[in-house]
């Protein structure tokens, strides 16, 4: 793609999500979801093969139908608030409408379908910004709604989505699948909190955004698109396999690892507002996460993955530059000790 | 009949609606989608928006439709599908006339009909002119409004045009 569209466009993606974030508007909502739905699609479909042509297909429906509910919601709240401006959302028709659209763009259950199946068809980068970028804008309106959200409806979306990610995981070898699986669980645990602390919220999207760009960033390194070609990157650069041993596990949610501190702060969350069984169903579920990151680390960092000894040696591309990628390690292992910290938010 | 004009429009704007909901080939929905402008067009003018609705005749029926209509009469094929000439289409558009024409009689028998929102009868479908709204017409003032106040939502809708023509581009090029 010319460069200086490929930068227009680009710069529009981040336009949309800005206007969604820093508008009082609904309609300049709507605007900035269109806005980016509309510029993301090249950046999807930037090499041309069927695959991506489908996953962008995908994705364009699915955010179109959510745009579609969201634009629905808005005028219900209009008629009966008579005002457009973003704030608690009265009626309980649009909130309800409203949460379903919100949840079908970030792929909640049961509107997560489209997800691995269109980060599987796009390239390592574009299902990066795909899995990042593009959940900042809804979760930013859901951070705005959140004191008028239907808690059973939020509860049941968000219980469904950690056990969908960690279930659905199970039997992927294809890396982006199991990023997407993984990008699902995550965004259930990010909106089971949001009822309660919305801080929260913005803590574990801020840690998953960070601890998935290093994913992303060390599967591009490595160039590999599935476990089998994963495993072979103790022949091309072994550091890369205890960088994804650390990033995997922190990603698992373990303990001294920065992936721990928003489950932890969640689990605490959601004790003191006196829910037991669900934080126990939620950290049951979080294993089934754990279980394929683990054996993605089995058979990268721990084992000499078997192969016939003419697939060992990995072709030696270019080395690619990968931008901010031992911040982001650091910054996605390391830290748990700074959870005093949060102190701040208040 | 003038009171409830505005009822009798959007049953016809629903039913066109419908129309091409049931997906006929594309000719045939920019056919339905011509009624459809116009009602809808109907509707703003009862409302007092004259220009408004001047303007979905000109620029969406005589600019956007226009160049559809080219654009499908280009890529259309031999045989095109209408409403009868097939089974599916022809059902879908059934049950959705149905589901409308259910609809109607819903809200004309009963006093209250609360389906997501409440209306009391056919009163509320009528247009009181609710006494003075000043020298200017508002729909004149909220389109000036929009080149003044609402800068900010021309630049964006302006820019969301542009990044449009430039995604189209991009995506129908090919290698």
């Amino acid at each position: 793609m010319n460069p200086l569209i490929f930068t227009t466009i680009l710069m529009t993606v981040l336009l949309g999500t800005m206007i969604v974030m820093m508008s009082s508007h609904w309609l300049m909502i709507w605007i900035g979801f269109e806005m980016n739905l509309l510029a993301i699609i090249p950046i999807l479909m930037k090499k041309y093969n069927p695959r991506t042509m489908e996953a962008s297909t995908k994705y364009f429906l699915t955010q179109a139908t959510a745009s579609m509910l969201l634009m629905m919601a808005i005028i219900i709240n209009l008629m009966h608030s008579g005002q457009w401006t973003i704030t608690k959302v009265f009626n309980p028709t649009a909130s309800i409408i409203m949460t379903s659209a919100l949840a079908m763009k970030l792929g909640l259950t049961p509107f997560h379908f489209w997800v691995p199946e269109v980060t599987q068809g796009i390239s390592l980068t574009s299902g990066l910004i795909l899995l990042t970028w593009q959940k900042l804008a809804p979760m930013s309106i859901l951070y705005q709604i959140s004191p008028s959200i239907n808690l059973n409806i939020l509860l049941t979306m968000a219980v469904l989505s950690i056990l969908v990610g960690g279930w659905g995981g199970l039997n992927q070898t294809q890396l982006r699948k199991i990023m997407a699986y993984s990008s699902i669980a995550h965004m259930g645990w990010m909106t089971a909190v949001l009822a309660y602390n919305p801080t929260l919220t913005m803590l574990n999207m801020l840690i998953y955004i960070m601890m998935t760009l290093t994913m992303f960033m060390l599967f591009i390194h490595s160039s590999s698109t599935t476990t089998l070609s994963l495993s072979h990157t103790w022949n091309k650069t072994p550091l890369t396999t205890t960088l994804i041993l650390i990033t995997l596990l922190s990603m698992g949610g373990l303990p001294p690892l920065s992936g721990f501190m928003p489950k932890w702060m969640i689990i605490q969350e959601l004790t003191k507002n006196n829910s037991i069984i669900l934080p126990t169903l939620m950290a049951i579920m979080a294993l089934l996460n754990l279980y394929f990151y683990m054996r993605l680390t089995y058979s990268t960092s721990l084992t000499m993955f078997p192969s016939t000894n003419n697939m060992k040696m990995k072709w030696q591309f270019e080395t690619k530059r990968i931008t901010f990628l031992p911040p982001l390690i650091v910054m996605s292992s390391l830290l748990l000790p700074l959870t005093p910290m949060l102190s701040i938010l208040d | 009949m003038m009171t409830y004009i505005v009822f009798i429009l959007s049953v016809i704007f629903v039913v066109s609606f419908v129309g091409f909901s049931s997906k006929p080939s594309p000719i045939y929905g920019g056919l339905v989608l011509i009624v459809s402008g116009g009602v809808g067009c109907g509707i703003i003018m009862n409302f007092g928006g004259s220009f408004l609705g001047l303007m979905v005749f000109l620029i969406y029926l005589g600019g956007m439709l226009v160049v559809f209509g080219y654009t499908t009469a280009m890529a259309t094929e031999q045989y095109p599908e209408v409403w009868v000439s097939n089974t599916t289409v022809m059902g879908v558009f059934l049950l959705g006339l149905l589901m409308e024409v259910m609809l109607v009689l819903y809200v004309l028998k009963s006093e209250e009909v609360g389906v997501v929102f409440k209306f009391s009868g056919m009163g509320d479908w009528a247009i009181y002119d609710t006494g003075d709204s000043g020298v200017f017409s508002e729909e004149i003032m909220g389109v000036a409004a929009l080149y003044s106040y609402g800068a900010w939502v021309v630049i964006v809708t302006g820019w969301s045009l542009f990044v449009g023509v430039l995604v189209i581009l991009e995506v129908t090029r090919g290698d």
